[in-house]
């Protein structure tokens, strides 16, 4: 009897350490507002976690050596993920509150993480000031139920101008450098750009649709249609809506045009970025990150390479974006006044936040840093920014959908593919998006 | 009457002193790491897969502090598996590709299974006839695509399939004298008898690399066939073929059962050509269920979804595993 207890509370102590070995958040960090003060001089050592991107750390860490030259009682020690390991690390080191002190967050998920982050304080910025500050698309992702829980770095765009092969198009007698003042001389121009053979595309004059591409350029037709698709309380989606059908019966004109067949470009298949580095594309949409990634190995179509602004259905050239990547600070953290004080000298500060725009090449997500000197600066570092930043101000945050990826890989994307390759009707596509999108708020 | 029970330390003494001790002393030293490592890397992750798999869990809320079970993450019961015979239009997206996923993994499994017994079957009876060393070159050729990593296998079968630059479109422009670009993985309306043309893709890349597999293992079992047996049957008047057909496959039976189940087995359970070479397209044709628990785990964070189809993708190989040991059990053994 002894023995069998004995063997019984031996299990049960087993079963206890498995259980606090396996438990998320048992540890107690302080929640959500365990976050603590460190004394203005006291010794503080802030964790910091970034996803793995040579130009962004390298530009962080940059910068975190001069915020530490100025503050030497702070040490600032990095991490870095690969992309998919950084958001598998995001999502179970934040509920177990085992999270660094400053996390990198891509704006669009920052509100699915708001629970174990930390609110701005309002000595670093109110909501109000940081809206102004900042391009609505870009701080749109940082901003949850009314209150500011980072900010951003960079403005991340995918749609509003395309690149444009100059060497073909001057081939081909397309002057198409000043842009297109409607949609009709576009599709012109697109259609001169595309070669055929045998009745096959070869070379497409414009494509589109890739995932992002496709998806982006269908909910940007619908606000420049003067619609939307988001209800004003992010808690619904209208899709089926004349404008969604006017954005599709655009996108199919194109596809009846001959200008190209979305069965042999698409998302798995000539994805836009090859397709343009490798000449089989004159014109595709995709956001300027694209040509320093090819420009390596590319250096003919890079250097032949210009952004150009599409046209506009209305006349104002509005769009959906992301919310690009940023700073935010852990609720746990024990430093949140020092980490703050970091987070703003990297994002608020106009001439810090230049420096990492022009060490990383990304458009500014500061309004001051998309106009004047600034603006003419990193145009002169990255000339394929020119034809971006007259748009940026028309940006429209994308939303804080309850899974982004899932409404534009799994819903919105396969269905307006199937439609433009004849798969699905635009009534039956429309009908089954706005159903789908709406399953996600379940 | 007196006990014969040893208890405590002499029973200990007994178990693990002497020379049978010493024994189990080695056995237990070298099982134990390993046991161990199945233990934690094995047994642990497939009993959390059964538990997650009736937890509406998702790592991005956040649960109790026991494993993160509850409060967010609240305990469904069956109601995930309730919720795979949703059948409706209106069933929510992730059943629907779960219907999809299972339709292409049943689908995968039972061509590639007797397309692989069909191809390595009189392949490895041809190079067990071959003579000195061709039979080691053959050998050699056939299994060296095992060795291949997947992902190499299935960027190789892109450029080969590949509409405009692919070699087969070029051979085909070549021989019709008229530029093709077929779409062989992107076209969701190539169809061959009703089966997507991606998947037969994926199928030939498939066998490509899987072949070697079965050759090797049937070359074994054709070798350990006694040459009296056939001699047997040649001093009877059997022909060549009637001494396959009647001496040779019957004695194959139990490696043809083996080889049936392994390729069943990890024809279920492909992910990275479908990952690799369709990404699911088009329009799901190609969503093996593989994929789909990946992408509802890790992509969508679904856990306890993924979890729940894991639970069936398991079932469902277990299931027709047993049921091919049935049909292919040998009756006798030589």
């Amino acid at each position: 009897m002894t023995r069998r207890l004995t063997r019984w509370q031996a299990f049960g102590v087993a079963l206890l350490m498995l259980g606090s070995a396996c438990t998320f958040g048992a540890e107690d960090t302080g929640g959500p507002d365990g976050g603590g003060t460190a004394a203005p001089d006291e010794p503080v050592t802030l964790r910091i976690w970034t996803h793995q991107n040579k130009s962004f750390n390298q530009g962080l860490k940059d910068l975190a050596a001069e915020y530490e030259a100025a503050n030497p009682n702070v040490t600032l020690e990095f991490d870095t993920f690969d992309y998919d390991s950084y958001i598998q690390t995001l999502q179970t080191a934040l509920p177990a509150g085992t999270e660094a002190d400053i996390l990198q967050m891509f704006g669009t998920w920052t509100c699915s993480y708001a629970d174990n982050l930390s609110p701005v304080p309002a000595d670093i910025s109110s909501l109000a000031d940081a809206q102004s500050a900042f391009f609505e698309a870009p701080i749109g992702g940082y901003t949850c139920d009314d209150a500011l829980y980072g900010f951003p770095q960079e403005f991340n765009i995918e749609y509003g101008a395309t690149l444009l092969n100059t060497a073909t198009a001057d081939a081909a007698g397309v002057d198409a450098s000043a842009g297109w003042a409607s949609w009709d001389e576009f599709m012109a121009d697109a259609k001169t750009l595309t070669e055929t053979r045998d009745g096959v595309i070869t070379r497409t004059g414009y494509h589109f649709t890739s995932a992002d591409a496709l998806v982006y350029s269908f909910f940007s037709l619908i606000l420049q249609g003067g619609g939307q698709f988001l209800a004003d309380d992010g808690a619904s989606f209208t899709i089926d809506t004349p404008e969604a059908r006017e954005a599709i019966a655009l996108m199919q004109s194109m596809v009846d045009e001959g200008i190209i067949d979305p069965e042999l470009f698409n998302d798995t298949a000539n994805w836009v970025g090859d397709c343009y580095f490798e000449e089989a594309c004159a014109m595709g949409l995709v956001g300027p990150w694209v040509v320093p990634e090819y420009s390596t190995d590319f250096p003919e179509v890079a250097a032949a390479t210009e952004y150009v602004a599409l046209p506009t259905l209305s006349g104002t050239p509005d769009f959906v974006a992301d919310s690009g990547w940023g700073l935010t600070v852990s609720a746990n953290s024990p430093a949140q006044n020092v980490a703050w004080d970091f987070v703003r000298f990297m994002t608020l500060d106009p001439v810090n936040a230049a420096a990492w725009n022009t060490a990383t090449g990304t458009l500014p997500a500061l309004k001051t840093n998309g106009e004047g000197t600034a603006q003419q600066e990193l145009i002169a570092d990255y000339p394929h920014f020119e034809a971006w930043f007259p748009i940026l101000e028309h940006g429209q945050y994308v939303g804080n959908l309850p899974d982004r990826d899932l409404l534009w890989y799994e819903i919105a994307y396969p269905h307006l593919l199937s439609v433009l390759q004849g798969g699905e009707s635009v009534e039956d596509a429309l009908a089954a998006m706005e159903s789908e999108a709406n399953d996600t708020f379940r | 009457m007196a006990s014969a029970t040893i208890e405590g330390p002499e029973r200990k003494h007994r178990f693990f002193g002497g020379r049978q001790g010493a024994q189990r002393r080695f056995v237990a030293a070298v099982l134990s790491p390993a046991l161990a490592y199945m233990a934690v890397f094995l047994l642990l992750p497939i009993g959390w897969a059964f538990v997650l798999a009736f937890f509406d869990f998702s790592p991005r809320r956040t649960g109790s502090p026991f494993l993160g079970l509850g409060l967010d993450n609240p305990f469904v019961g069956l109601e995930h598996f309730t919720r795979m015979f949703d059948f409706s239009k209106t069933a929510p997206l992730e059943v629907r590709q779960f219907h999809t996923a299972l339709k292409v993994t049943l689908l995968f499994a039972f061509i590639v299974v007797p397309l692989n017994l069909a191809i390595t079957l009189p392949l490895a009876a041809m190079v067990e006839s071959v003579r000195g060393r061709w039979k080691v070159l053959y050998r050699t050729v056939f299994f060296l695509p095992v060795l291949t990593s997947a992902v190499g296998v299935a960027i190789i079968w892109l450029f080969v399939l590949h509409p405009q630059r692919g070699l087969l479109n070029g051979v085909i422009s070549r021989v019709t004298g008229r530029f093709t670009a077929t779409a062989w993985t992107t076209d969701p309306d190539l169809l061959f008898l009703g089966v997507p043309i991606a998947l037969f893709a994926i199928i030939v890349a498939y066998l490509w690399q899987d072949i070697g597999f079965n050759l090797v293992i049937f070359i074994a079992a054709l070798q350990a066939i006694p040459d009296s047996v056939k001699d047997a049957a040649r001093v009877d008047g059997a022909s060549a073929w009637q001494t396959f057909r009647y001496i040779t496959l019957p004695l194959l039976k139990p490696t043809i059962l083996l080889a049936s189940v392994l390729t069943m087995i990890s024809a279920f359970q492909v992910f990275d050509l479908f990952q690799v070479m369709t990404m699911g397209g088009p329009g799901d044709q190609t969503r093996a269920l593989s994929l789909d628990i990946y992408e509802s785990a890790f992509r969508y964070q679904r856990m306890g979804w993924a979890a729940a189809v894991s639970v069936v993708l398991f079932l469902l190989v277990f299931t027709i595993s047993i049921v091919q040991s049935r049909f292919l059990r040998p009756n006798w053994e030589y």
